[in-house]
């Protein structure tokens, strides 16, 4: 009901470095063979990342809840609204299809590293607007250590398939500390959704990948 | 020079004038004319001179005059402006207005005059009332803007400095806004002139956040000095000046994150360079007003309360959407029940319910400062995370050394406001002590102890008041308060006496200070044992003589635990008489008894107890036993659990009284228990837990009298009655016919189970078989009941009893416990001979006496009983009625039944039916009498058929004494069952409940009546004519009984079924006496309208 059309374009505070994401898109996939057998830390991370999606949508609706009319009206949804310091998850199937296996777990390694350094600055967002949710504050902060903990199971896979573990990057770049309220809570609505869009797009990535490394 | 000049320079202004015109409308310059012209003519008289003079000043001290030239005068026209005053100063000018000095109050003249023609000289009067004050206009010098608090700040000069005097200066300004500059704000501002020029500043705050429309400040102002009293005038408006915010690309909403209280009213704009669709807040849609551009603002009347994230602001753009979020609160309320105090006297702990929410959280939450007021001394606090419903909050504070009273002072702040809250306190009387820990106690000795516990605290100046709870198991709490010096290093200890030895106590405590305000906790129990002491007192002792006299059996009774004092060990016994001592020592503690083998001589026995500790006071009692009068055995019954004792003071016993008591069925010497009583008692409740209901006791009375015992009662009681367990055995000793001895046995103590009050015996008749099955139950009247009340009775005869009978006997015993079972018996007495024939005899005698005189009397009478109950019966041949063989038919002379012989109708006449479909209609049957034409033509006028004809069998026609007019004759008609289905006229009414009835049975035969006994039955009696009819009419019987005179009455043309001695079966075959009325129905026998009424009732 409370389509929103548009995009938040004040929300676009963090440019995303670019360069990096490029570079570490090109780094080369010739690593020497895997040293053991990447079929259990793929498995590891595909539970990992059932798990994570049991709790996503769960995740979203408590934050939308303590943020008040029109965010916790029934059916809210702001598709548009997205923040250029986090990738979308969105993505053709053709080109998703495309990719190789370094790609892929690149891509996902780099989302979800933005969104551990996200989940934590709405956490922080979120102690100020709603200091007395410790509900909203436990999830946040439970997302946020199975992201972590999904990082760790993807670079144990890049090491298994011998891919190079792209640098941890700060992704938030410059400390947001001006945000205004509003945005705080779209920042906030934006990170909780993708954080469920890159949880969903991880599990079908370690589907595949389990497919293809059976154990 | 200044002549020269002048003239040449009017021309050229006139030149220029023209050049002006000569490009201006023609019309407009026509009309100048006309009122200049005009003008002119009106100020004919001034025409030549200067007029109009006018005066200004705009700051006192200097005046503009100014006035016309006279109509003559040229451009370059030198005047003459002098004033008359003592200087007489004049001014030569060229021009038309002068500054003068100010003048003083009062009139002036004034004389202007052009040089160049002396006569044209006006004067003028000239007073400071004349003269206008008109201030300069005021200028902004800056105008600037606060846009996160949409706060304008305005700056100007005053110029006070020109204005000789101190002057009230009222500022008007005024504030526009928007493009189009429509006035928002038009305020006042007073200030006052101080000979200075100074700097004004003035603020004001929007309600429309700033950056969202453009706005404009204009100032002007009015000098108000009283001293002036000349006309005073507003200045010109100053030029506006104007602040925009300047936006960036994208929408914004502003203000942002504002903190505002609840109920206040509120506006937020949005600025957008694309069209704003709507804007909410929370989920309330508002209404948008529209601002320069695309820029559009909502205004929120009466906001309330604000979740904890804030109240949430959308706008909703083309492509985009934006917001802001505003918090609305309260500010804090006033901290209430702010209270210090101390646990310690080292910190202070304040504590304050911070009462109403304020509704705020987070950042925006209340923050406290605790402030105090002697030493200086503050704290903050600050919970963010805490939410703003938590009860109470507390605050600690170290305390100044040797400062006692504290004035403490709490603020409380947030964004919306600050409140604040006092309290003054002396420290010392605010102690509420922490919880003693480390509780111990130590013996001293067997009655006291010393507690020691740890109470932290710089307690050194103060006395602490602490509270003691003592408990001892199965007695009552007790509470002991006791003052304590407090000490620095937080050990205190304290003794308590007056305890109990060998006794387990447990210990608690609390404290609080002499100056009393809060106990502290308890501290956790502590349990300890005292030590033992030697026993108080010797255990109870009593003796007996064995059963053979020789041995004395000592019993004593362990001592209770608050004479015990420890735990008893052993017991020593001896016993001394004059001439020799014996003892019995170490008697382990189980064993409380002990026989020593005495001579009969006069004991005293001491039996001692002994514990860890020592030994008990003996406690004696003599072996001589007082011989006594005879005792009389008695009687009592106890109540409940105990038996009441009572007996009369004696003089003598100058000792105590001892009660012992054993159960009766054991044998010598008995003792269960005993108990001794005060010498001054003169009753005892004896209770014991082995005492059972239904058992007998034998309770013995001693009186002590010179340490020896005479025993003074002997009594047999129950502590409670039963009922007996056995009922008496009983046997029959002799049975006569007419009496039964019976007799019985006694009950055994233990199964009787009380004092036997009686017995109850019961007879009645009865065999063994069916008395079984009654009971006794009380009420029946054929048994008889024996109470037998003296228990010494054994036998009973039983007397008045039938010979040869059964009996069945029952007998049961009673206490006052109830009744026993009983006890059956039967028993048959034996035969009375005579009885029996005597009671045959006199029967048969009677019975023999009856018949015979009943014989001859009904033998004397018989002529009289044959006539009453046997006459003769008539012969049924004589009756007329069944003499058919006189009739018509006379050839069949013996015939009665139908004969189908052939017969020819005489008359059959058809009618046309309006019957709808076919009916079983009966037949007419008529008479082949030649009357039937006649009668239907004469008495029915209706249109209807008869059908007649002659019955295939000749009807017998019965004399009819009554002459009938209709007919003349009676006639038995027999139907021809074959001619039933004929069409047959009826009356209407009966045509219209054909349809209805005629579905159902038809019978064969329809007996047609009379139209006058259609109205008696169909009208006057529907009821009949639906129920069941019987087939004999009660009417028809004496109507038309032969013997009736009545049958010949003229109404009488009801139907005659025959006389009341004709077979009923009959009546069917016999019609109705009338020929002439085929179709009447109602009044006859009929299944149709049985069937046909029916359905219309």
């Amino acid at each position: 009901m409370n389509e929103w059309a548009g995009r938040v374009r004040d929300l676009t505070l963090f440019p995303l470095p670019g360069p990096l994401c490029l570079l570490t898109l090109l780094l080369p996939l010739l690593s020497p063979a895997a040293p053991i057998s990447p079929a259990g830390p793929i498995s590891q991370a595909y539970s990992l990342a059932l798990y994570m999606q049991k709790n996503t949508s769960t995740l979203l609706q408590t934050y939308l809840q303590y943020q008040g009319s029109p965010f916790s009206d029934p059916g809210f949804s702001a598709p548009e609204l997205q923040l250029s310091s986090l990738p979308p998850a969105a993505v053709s199937f053709k080109i998703w299809h495309a990719l190789d296996d370094g790609e892929r777990l690149n891509r996902a390694q780099g989302a979800f590293l933005a969104l551990t350094q996200h989940l934590q600055l709405v956490g922080d967002d979120q102690s100020d607007l709603n200091p007395g949710s410790p509900i909203l504050l436990a999830q946040l902060g439970a997302a946020r250590l199975r992201a972590q903990g999904l990082l760790g199971n993807m670079a144990a896979i890049m090491t298994a398939l011998g891919l190079p573990i792209p640098p941890e990057e700060d992704t938030l770049g410059l400390v947001p500390f001006g945000a205004s309220a509003f945005q705080r809570k779209c920042r906030g609505y934006v990170v909780t959704r993708e954080y469920g869009h890159w949880t969903d797009r991880a599990v079908r990535d370690l589907a595949l990948l389990k497919a293809k490394y059976p154990a | 020079m200044m002549d020269i000049y002048l003239p040449l320079k009017r021309p050229s202004w006139l030149v220029d004038n023209k050049r002006m015109r000569t490009t201006s409308d023609f019309q407009w310059l026509l009309s100048t004319f006309v009122l200049l012209y005009l003008m002119n003519h009106v100020n004919s008289q001034r025409k030549e001179t200067p007029y109009d003079l006018k005066c200004t000043t705009n700051n006192l001290q200097k005046w503009d005059c100014s006035w016309k030239a006279p109509s003559g005068a040229s451009r370059g026209t030198l005047y003459e402006f002098c004033i008359d005053d003592r200087s007489h100063s004049c001014y030569h000018l060229a021009r038309t207005n002068i500054e003068i000095p100010a003048l003083s109050p009062g009139d002036h003249e004034i004389t202007i005059s052009l040089q160049d023609a002396g006569s044209s000289t006006s004067k003028f009067i000239l007073n400071e009332k004349n003269i206008s004050l008109i201030p300069d206009t005021p200028e902004i010098l800056n105008l600037s803007a606060d846009f996160s608090t949409s706060t304008l700040h305005v700056k100007w000069n005053d110029k006070g400095s020109v204005f000789p005097r101190h002057s009230n200066v009222i500022w008007e300004i005024k504030i526009l806004w928007k493009k189009s500059m429509e006035l928002v704000k038009l305020v006042t501002h007073n200030t006052t002139l101080n000979g200075k020029d100074t700097v004004h500043h003035w603020s004001w705050v929007s309600d429309l956040p700033l950056e969202c429309a453009i706005h404009y400040v204009g100032i002007r102002c009015y000098v108000d000095n009283l001293l002036f009293s000349g006309h005073k005038e507003w200045s010109d408006w100053s030029p506006l000046k104007n602040i925009s915010w300047t936006p960036d690309s994208q929408p914004k909403v502003f203000p942002q994150d504002k903190v505002i209280l609840v109920g206040s009213n509120i506006t937020f704009c949005c600025v957008s360079q694309e069209k704003v669709l709507s804007a909410q807040i929370g989920s309330t849609y508002c209404p948008l007003i529209h601002l320069d551009g695309e820029n559009v603002a909502i205004k929120v009347h009466n906001i309330s309360v604000s979740e904890n994230s804030g109240t949430n602001v959308v706008f909703m753009i083309e492509d985009n959407v934006c917001g802001t979020v505003v918090f609305a609160g309260y500010p804090p309320d006033t901290p209430k029940k702010l209270n210090c105090e101390t646990h310690d006297l080292k910190e202070i702990i304040c504590s304050w319910d911070p009462g109403r929410s304020t509704g705020l959280v987070g950042p925006r939450n209340t923050s406290y400062k605790l402030f105090e007021g002697f030493s200086g001394k503050y704290v903050r606090f600050k919970k963010v995370d805490v939410s703003a419903n938590e009860s109470y909050h507390q605050l600690l504070l170290q305390m100044v050394p040797n400062q006692e009273i504290y004035n403490f002072t709490l603020y409380a702040r947030n964004p919306l406001g600050r409140s604040e809250s006092t309290i003054l306190v002396n420290i010392t009387e605010k102690v509420y002590p922490y919880t003693p820990t480390s509780l111990k106690v130590k013996d001293i000795n067997s009655t006291a102890v010393i507690l020691s516990w740890h109470l932290p605290g710089s307690f050194g100046k103060i006395n602490l008041l602490c509270q003691i709870e003592i408990n001892k198991i199965n007695s009552v709490q007790e509470s002991r308060n006791v003052t304590i010096k407090g000490v620095e290093n937080s050990s205190y200890r304290i003794a308590v006496g007056k305890l109990n030895p060998y006794t387990v106590y447990t210990f608690r405590i609390c404290c609080s200070t002499e100056t009393f305000w809060k106990w502290s906790k308890w501290s956790n129990k502590k349990q300890h044992l005292t030590t033992e002491a030697i026993p108080s007192n010797g255990p109870d002792t009593w003796r007996e003589w064995s059963s053979d006299g020789k041995n004395l059996i000592i019993y004593w009774k362990p001592l209770p635990i608050s004479e015990a004092n420890g735990k008893i060990l052993s017991y020593n016994v001896s016993c001394s008489s004059d001439e020799e001592t014996q003892s019995l020592s170490e008697i382990l503690d189980p064993q409380h008894k002990a026989e020593i083998q005495l001579n009969k001589n006069d004991y005293i026995i001491s039996v001692v107890a002994k514990n860890s500790v020592g030994a008990s006071p003996p406690s004696k009692i003599a072996s001589m036993e007082i011989p006594h009068d005879d005792v009389k055995t008695e009687q009592a019954v106890g109540m409940g659990k105990g038996i009441l004792l009572t007996w009369h003071h004696n003089p003598n016993m100058t000792c105590d009284y001892v009660i012992k008591w054993c159960n009766s069925s054991r044998s010598e010497p008995c003792l269960m228990d005993w108990r001794k009583v005060p010498s001054n008692s003169t009753e005892a409740l004896i209770e014991s837990d082995q005492f059972r209901p239904g058992v007998r006791y034998k309770f013995f009375l001693y009186g002590c009298r010179n340490q020896g015992y005479q025993l003074l009662r002997s009594i047999i009681g129950y502590i409670k009655e039963l009922a007996p367990t056995v009922a008496p055995n009983f046997t029959v000793e002799d049975t006569s016919a007419d009496s039964i001895l019976v007799k019985w046995e006694d009950i055994p103590v233990e199964e009787l189970r009380g004092f036997l009050r009686g017995y109850l015996f019961y007879f009645e008749k009865g065999e063994r078989d069916t008395s079984k099955m009654r009971g006794l139950e009380s009420g029946r009247s054929d048994i008889k009941v024996k109470n037998i009340t003296d228990i010494s009775q054994k036998t009973l005869r039983i007397a008045d009893l039938q010979g040869k009978t059964s009996y069945h006997l029952v007998l049961q015993a009673y206490t006052d416990g109830g009744l026993g079972p009983e006890k059956s018996m039967f028993v048959v007495t034996k035969e009375n001979s005579v009885g029996l024939i005597i009671a045959i005899l006199i029967p048969v005698a009677v019975a023999v006496i009856v018949g015979v005189v009943t014989s001859i009397l009904c033998y004397r009478k018989r002529e009289w009983i044959k006539e009453t109950f046997y006459p003769d019966i008539p012969n049924p041949e004589n009756c007329k009625a069944l003499q058919f063989q006189k009739s018509v038919c006379e050839g069949s002379g013996a015939l009665k039944t139908l004969e189908m012989n052939p017969c020819t109708p005489n008359n059959v006449e058809v009618l046309e039916t309006r019957s709808t479909f076919p009916k079983i209609e009966d037949t007419e049957i008529i008479s082949p009498v030649a009357e039937c034409p006649e009668d239907s033509s004469d008495a029915e006028p209706e249109n209807h058929v008869v059908v007649s004809y002659c019955p295939p069998i000749i009807e017998e026609e019965i004399p009819n004494p009554g002459g009938d007019e209709a007919g003349g004759t009676s006639q038995v008609i027999y139907i021809d069952v074959q001619s039933m289905y004929q069409p047959q006229a009826r009356p209407e009414e009966e045509q219209e409940k054909d349809p209805v009835g005629g579905a159902g049975y038809k019978p064969q035969m329809h007996l047609p009546i009379n139209s006058t006994v259609e109205d008696i039955a169909a009208e006057g009696d529907l009821d009949k004519t639906a129920g069941y009819r019987p087939q004999a009419n009660v009417n028809t019987w004496h109507l038309v009984s032969p013997d009736s005179p009545r049958s010949t009455d003229s109404n009488s043309e009801i139907v005659s079924f025959g006389s009341p001695c004709s077979i009923n079966s009959r009546q069917f075959l016999i019609p109705p006496k009338d020929e002439d009325s085929p179709q009447s129905s109602g009044g006859g026998w009929s299944f149709t309208n049985f069937f046909q009424n029916k359905p219309n009732d």
